[in-house]
């Protein structure tokens, strides 16, 4: 498909000369094409950075559920598996990645550069599917005011994490899979169960005894 | 091994080397108050036994390096071993680190296989259990099974041979705080320790010795080496036969027959004296997590791990041997003239002291080196076991030692050392009779 061989190419170029093209000229002329073949997919490379992060996302799901262990994971494992092999992808993908990520990170902490929408619809329904699944488990507590935002809690993680990546210096990026390893158990301390819920209780028991 | 996975959750580990800093830090700081506290309580006047005070101090740094994992944890080990030069309520601490640690979660374990071979554990393995077995200091064992052969696989932490070093740099100052020694002079054996620590974090190399070691030894009786299978094996991941049998402690709580302990005892023995002498490199972590113990066939021990082994110089040999030897313990002038060459006494130092030094060791080697003037020995004997430890406490309290505030001698003794001090308190926990001649 023509959509699929301009995406490749596109990748290929930035993996190749750690930079977008300077046109959408140069890279359609260079796979032989118009240049309004490019424009009936993709307004601007721009578009075209989003769909790939959104791939990126999607792969490492298709991956991560296709483990045979993955319908005996719980929430918590099933997380860290998607964070394992996305970051996977990206490692395969990392001149683009990081290149990516160093751009349009540090600005501000906490706002999701844009480049990073696709990946962010992707991953939030994902999350929120997960975690449905955990409160049927257990796994994650029960809480009906908070629980709706807890997929952009963890896009906030998963934000966290890709800057880690990003400044990883470590050997094959060892130190972020620890980082994956300790975030996400901290994560699943706050979601489950904990002091909060049965402080909560206690003192909607109060409230409803004083009647 | 044991058949339920030891999982003990411990706190969160903090990573960077900030948080790890920061977690000493507070240590450091808590170490200091204990020692304040305990003086105040003196002060006044109030009893305040100085062993309260090592609990205190232990629990509190033992709490500080259970978080740490890894390096620090194999630091931990190490001082647990020694238990002559560690008052006991550090050792009993430290003790506890052999076998408590946060497990890997089951999708790092696969990652880690991802890494390693490209496909997951359940495509390498017939069988794969995702839940840990054992944790081991720098990893944890998990059991497999792939053509009807059962398997022990031991998975590596990530990024431990990359913390190893700042590690390091971080425990100096509050062990030499707590031990009270001074920097450096103590530098040649933390590069010792330190060169151990990075090798074991080397699986390659560990499966070469393991196999090395266990073709050497197949002559000996009564042991038993897995085979180790570098086709399923990484850098981070080694694969071996899964042998039967238990640790120390629970083989003990069976109550074995003393003919099996003892035989036991033998083979453990062998194995040592073997290596030291003809092999001239140790298996020099000699704690009971590395050894299997089942009383078949009157008593077989199984040798797990050989991630440290200690190389032994021929000099270094020679003047250990020497050192043990019975004419040398009649000889002063013999006895002086070697712990001359090993460092421990220097020319420039005062008469006094030199004399007070060969005095000390003296006294010590007769100890230590008992099992070796005699033809054989029963470390079954209590008074034995107790005037080992009376000496280490002795040690401490000499005025002239706790002075002292440097080190001495070899820095290959520190494995060496530890080897016999390991291999000792395993054999007097057998209560082997053991023919040591």
């Amino acid at each position: 498909m023509e959509k699929d061989r301009i995406k490749q190419a596109y990748l290929d170029y930035v993996l190749r000369k750690g930079a977008p093209p300077v046109s959408v000229f140069k890279l359609t002329k260079k796979l032989g094409l118009p240049e309004q073949e490019f424009y009936r997919y993709y307004a601007s490379f721009e578009v075209l950075d989003r769909e790939l992060w959104a791939d990126f996302g999607r792969e490492a799901y298709d991956t991560a559920s296709k483990e045979p262990v993955w319908a005996e994971y719980g929430t918590r494992e099933k997380l860290l598996s998607f964070y394992y092999v996305l970051l996977e992808v990206l490692k395969r993908n990392r001149s683009f990645a990081l290149q990516a990520l160093r751009r349009s990170l540090p600005r501000m902490p906490g706002l999701t550069p844009r480049v990073l929408d696709g990946l962010r619809q992707e991953f939030e329904q994902f999350a929120a599917k997960i975690l449905q699944e955990g409160r049927q488990s257990g796994e994650v507590a029960s809480r009906p005011l908070l629980e709706n935002s807890y997929p952009r809690f963890f896009w906030q993680q998963l934000l966290f994490l890709l800057n880690f990546f990003a400044h990883d210096e470590s050997v094959n990026f060892e130190r972020t899979d620890a980082a994956v390893e300790k975030a996400v158990t901290l994560s699943f301390d706050l979601v489950g169960r904990n002091t909060l819920d049965s402080a909560t209780d206690l003192v909607r028991f109060l409230i409803q005894s004083r009647r | 091994m044991p058949d339920s996975p030891k999982t003990i959750p411990l706190d969160s580990l903090p990573t960077t080397k900030v948080a790890r800093a920061a977690r000493f830090a507070k240590t450091g700081f808590h170490v200091g108050a204990n020692y304040v506290k305990h003086y105040a309580k003196r002060a006044v006047g109030a009893e305040s036994p100085t062993s309260e005070l090592h609990e205190a101090n232990a629990a509190e740094l033992y709490g500080a390096l259970s978080e740490m994992k890894g390096s620090v944890l194999k630091v931990a080990q190490m001082l647990a071993m020694e238990k002559n030069i560690l008052p006991t309520a550090y050792a009993d601490q430290f003790a506890q680190a052999q076998y408590q640690t946060p497990p890997l979660s089951g999708p790092l374990v696969v990652k880690a296989f991802r890494d390693a071979f490209g496909k997951s554990p359940f495509d390498v393995f017939d069988t794969f259990d995702l839940n840990a077995r054992q944790a081991a200091s720098i990893g944890q064992v998990h059991f497999a099974r792939k053509g009807g052969q059962e398997l022990a696989v031991k998975v590596q932490y990530p990024g431990v041979a990359d913390s190893i070093r700042s590690d390091i740099r971080l425990v100096k100052p509050i062990a030499l705080r707590v031990l009270g020694l001074d920097e450096a002079t103590v530098r040649p054996y933390l590069q010792e320790v330190e060169t151990r620590l990075l090798e074991e974090t080397d699986y390659g190399l560990e499966l070469r010795r393991g196999q090395q070691i266990a073709a050497a030894c197949a002559g000996l009786a009564h042991l038993q080496f897995p085979s180790y299978y570098p086709e399923l094996s990484g850098s981070r991941i080694l694969t071996m036969d899964w042998l039967p049998g238990q640790h120390l402690k629970e083989f003990l709580a069976t109550n074995p027959s003393q003919a099996v302990r003892n035989q036991l005892g033998q083979a453990l023995w062998d194995f040592y004296m073997f290596q030291f002498n003809t092999l001239r490199q140790v298996h020099a972590d000699p704690h009971p997590g590395n050894f299997l113990l089942r009383a078949e066939a009157g008593g077989t021990v199984g040798v797990l791990d050989f991630g440290c082994v200690k190389e032994i110089p021929a000099e270094v040999h020679r003047l250990f041997t020497a050192l043990l030897a019975p004419e040398t313990l009649a000889d002063p002038a013999r006895l002086t003239a070697l712990l001359t060459e090993a460092g421990v006494v220097r020319p420039q130092d005062p008469e006094t002291q030199r004399n007070f030094y060969v005095a000390t060791m003296q006294a010590s080697l007769e100890l230590v080196g008992r099992p070796f003037r005699q033809a054989s020995f029963d470390f079954g004997d209590p008074t034995y076991l107790q005037s080992l430890y009376a000496l280490g406490d002795d040690l401490l309290q000499q005025p002239e030692l706790r002075q002292q505030r440097e080190p001495r001698g070899s820095e290959h003794f520190i494995y060496l050392n530890r080897t016999y001090v390991g291999l000792y308190a395993l054999l007097t926990e057998l209560q082997a009779f053991v023919r040591t001649a």
